[in-house]
């Protein structure tokens, strides 16, 4: 029965649609490797069908189950549990919700289905099944058989359809189906065990051996076709749910209740939204939850980064103290490789902690609803309810952000949201303004540097969001904006699923991010170490001063001399000056480009802090002495005064000077176009608003 | 099943209220616009003769939370605008409705 394999003029079919090819004739099978001889078993099913739940227990690996429509986005592939005696691959992929995709997520989830870049064409297909919303997803289940894949149900959740006093039939389900069907509880390991000996025993079957040849992707569905599929699969429910009791005719419950009574919603989430989604108390519990996210990233991840900090320096000091002192590769392994690698690590305890709070706000089917409330406002800017998680996760590092921005199905609010997630006051800034404020605000008042970094959390908000207005003005669109989220119903987490799941993020967040970062940062290395290595002191200058102090004169003195500084002077300066910012700062803004934060040390080399930067207090003391003296390139005036000072914040609040962004861009738009766009339109934007913003105070009588 | 009287205003699930139930009469009649998600509409289960309720509204009005089939659905007013009904009951048919269920405004 071909019901869906129609096909309709392009009346009906959007631009992403386009990616998935009309009817293509039998796929190739050359696409399999030949080294895996295992059987590939591929698990397909709708969000939230306890397709997950049903991959830990076929794996045992516990990988992650999820409450939020999308959250798996990257397939995740384990072996089968070795007791079965049956060796197989386990492919999970992202939820579904028709063959037919809509977004790109959607499209790789499909596209690997048909044809995975590993294991090529499944053996057997999977499909969980949420038997308490059988209409629906019998739907995909069809699909799947009309496709020609080897299909097997498993149905899920058969508890919570035995609350509502229902039961299925698997056998009747089976014998419509004309494919195996399994009722499985995974979290109780209940018809596993059944499972995986039908997979076994389908996989073997010889009567089917050129199966594959036959397999067809589908057509774009007509609307007919849609509305005769359901047709089917409500027929195929009221013949296979029963009423667990006494037999009743399902028609007469029908019209006694809500429609059917398999079919409404779970009752404590209905009850439980009309607090979350309430006009007044939805918005309250939503900036309070959003507050506490938002401030424990800060608060609890501190001491933690503090710690990752500590261990950087003390095994940097250990190497260094091991090698031969004044050899170039001493220099290069302690501050080249160490604090690259530490400038990777020092975000993990904030991911680890951003991805907690969000995978339990996930699995409770909070996120969801989250979405659905800011919709609205972000609409007016182009964007979508989808887009705030990766906004929200921007404030801790735009690499997870960017990752996270694949669920939104919409290309264009998609590229926009990657877009604006480098504008997000992320917490490598943190350490720049922390002593930017520090040097503006007199030392008697901090609480005028607590209010000004929380006006800069605010304000970059705001300058996302208008620079996400303004880039949608300008880039006019005939792909529709949609808003079409299914939400889960609420549920308690599982600590053990979010704790796996936040290692697995932060294990993608350092191979993503590191290499790159340690490239870059060895690369930086050679630019501020060479060609001066080792730099003729007078002897006049040293007088007095501790061992530690003269390195730090002869690291600054080799510094001043290096390329970086030669590019700094030449190039920079003249570029820089109109800001009111020297060379010292260009040097600075260069090192910085491989994390924000190194910003703060590099300037402490460049400005010849001679103080042990052991003691943090003294550290910054000892800076903001330095900076205080700084004289301007002709040597009249200071060089950071209040307005210069305010323009390196401007400056940093826009700047794309994040080298793993733009790697993370480059991957997940698959172009270069996003990334130097960023590069581009930031810097210009950094520059001219840094201008203004010293030149405007410069005006108004600040210096 | 397709009435292509386009002259008369066709209610649609946008103009339901909180607790309202309905039952759709068909998905997207009207839309002339090719890039229109009615096709994912009905995907997601939004099909003629099924009961829609509508469970919540965002505090701004937009989107709806639906629940159709057992699940309960997000839509922009947009999109629940292209799935039509017959006029909205007060109550739901029968006597479980969530009304009766507490939190009642």
């Amino acid at each position: 029965m071909a019901l869906i394999t129609k096909e309709k003029d392009c009346h009906n079919t959007n631009t992403l649609k386009e990616n998935s090819p009309k009817s293509e004739g039998p796929l190739r099978e050359s696409f399999r490797t030949k080294k895996n001889d295992l059987p590939v078993i591929a698990l397909v099913g709708m969000p939230n069908s306890g397709k997950t739940t049903l991959f830990n227990a076929l794996t045992g690996s516990n990988f992650k189950t999820s409450n939020y429509p999308g959250a798996t986005v990257e397939y995740s592939t384990g072996k089968l549990i070795e007791k079965y005696n049956f060796k197989a691959h386990i492919l999970d992929s992202p939820g579904i919700v028709s063959l037919n995709p809509n977004s790109p997520d959607e499209i790789v989830t499909i596209d690997g289905l048909f044809n995975h870049p590993r294991f090529g064409l499944p053996d057997v297909v999977i499909v969980s099944c949420d038997c308490t919303q059988l209409s629906r997803q019998l739907f995909l289940v069809k699909q799947l058989i009309d496709t020609g894949f080897k299909t097997i149900v498993a149905l899920t959740m058969n508890d919570l359809l035995d609350r509502k006093g229902f039961e299925i039939s698997a056998e009747k389900l089976s014998a419509i189906l004309k494919t195996p069907v399994i009722k499985i509880n995974s979290a109780k390991r209940t018809g596993i065990p059944e499972l995986i000996k039908i997979t076994e025993e389908i996989f073997y079957d010889d009567s089917t051996a050129n199966y594959k040849s036959t397999i067809h992707k589908l057509g774009i569905p007509t609307e007919e076709d849609v509305a005769l599929l359901y047709d089917y699969t409500e027929d195929t429910e009221r013949k296979v749910i029963e009423s667990k009791t006494h037999k009743i005719d399902l028609d007469e419950i029908n019209k006694k209740s809500f429609h059917t009574l398999s079919r409404t919603p779970d009752k404590n989430s209905l009850k439980l939204d009309k607090v979350f989604l309430h006009p007044l108390w939805g918005i309250v519990i939503f900036i309070i939850s959003m507050g506490l996210i938002f401030t424990s990233i800060f608060w609890i991840a501190q001491p933690m980064m503090d710690i990752v900090d500590t261990g950087f320096s003390s095994l940097s000091s250990f190497v260094s103290g091991i090698l031969p002192e004044n050899s170039w590769y001493r220099d290069m392994i302690t501050n080249g490789l160490i604090n690259g690698f530490g400038s990777v690590m020092i975000f993990v305890p904030q991911i680890v902690i951003l991805f907690i709070l969000l995978g339990l706000l996930e699995d409770t089917g909070y996120l969801a609803r989250a979405a659905m409330l800011i919709d609205k406002p972000l609409s007016k800017f182009g964007l979508n309810g989808r887009s705030f998680i990766p906004m929200l996760s921007g404030y801790a590092c735009s690499i997870p952000a960017i990752m996270a921005a694949r669920t939104i199905s919409n290309r264009r609010e998609r590229f926009l949201t990657i877009m604006i997630i480098p504008l997000m006051s992320c917490s490598a800034r943190l350490p720049v303004y922390a002593l930017m404020l520090a040097f503006i605000v007199p030392p008697d008042k901090p609480w005028i540097a607590g209010l000004g970094l929380g006006a800069l959390y605010l304000f970059s908000l705001l300058s996302g969001a208008v620079t996400a207005g303004i880039i949608s003005k300008f880039k006019k669109t005939d792909e529709k904006s949609t808003f079409m989220l299914e939400l889960p119903p609420y549920r308690t987490p599982v600590f053990r699923n979010i704790f796996k799941e936040t290692y697995y993020k932060a294990l993608v967040y350092v191979k993503q991010a590191g290499p790159l970062i340690i490239i870059f940062s060895l690369v930086l290395w050679a630019l501020t170490y060479f060609p001066n290595v080792n730099p003729e002191i007078p002897e006049t200058k040293t007088q007095g001063l501790s061992s530690e102090q003269v390195n730090r004169l002869v690291e600054s003195e080799r510094l001043s001399s290096s390329y970086a500084a030669t590019i700094g002077k030449n190039v920079f300066e003249p570029i820089l000056k109109p800001l009111g910012w020297d060379w010292r700062i260009g040097v600075s803004l260069i090192s910085a480009f491989a994390a924000r934060e190194i910003f703060v040390s590099a300037m402490a080399i460049t400005f010849n802090i001679t103080e042990n930067d052991e003691d943090e207090d003294n550290f910054q003391r000892s800076i903001l002495t330095s900076m205080r003296t700084a004289k301007s390139p002709d040597g009249t005036k200071p060089l950071f005064t209040t307005a210069s000072t305010i323009a390196l914040i401007i400056y940093f609040m826009f700047a794309m000077q994040c080298l793993s962004t733009v790697a993370v861009a480059r991957k997940e738009t698959g172009s270069w176009k996003v990334p130097l766009l960023q590069i581009g339109l930031y810097s210009v934007m950094a520059y001219v608003l840094a201008f203004i913003t010293y030149r405007g105070l410069n005006i108004l009588g600040i210096q | 099943m397709i009435n292509n009287n386009t002259l008369e205003y066709k209610k649609s699930v946008a103009d339901m209220n909180i607790g309202d139930s309905a039952i759709i009469t068909l998905v997207g009649d009207d839309c002339l616009d090719i890039h229109c998600h009615c096709l994912r509409l009905m995907e997601l289960g939004f099909t003629p003769g099924q009961e829609v309720t509508i469970v919540a509204k965002s505090p701004f009005k937009d989107p709806l939370a639906v629940s159709v089939r057992g699940t309960i659905i997000a839509l922009r007013k947009g999109e629940a605008e292209c799935i039509k009904i017959n006029s909205p009951t007060e109550k739901p048919v029968g006597k479980e409705s969530f009304r009766t269920n507490g939190f009642n405004n």
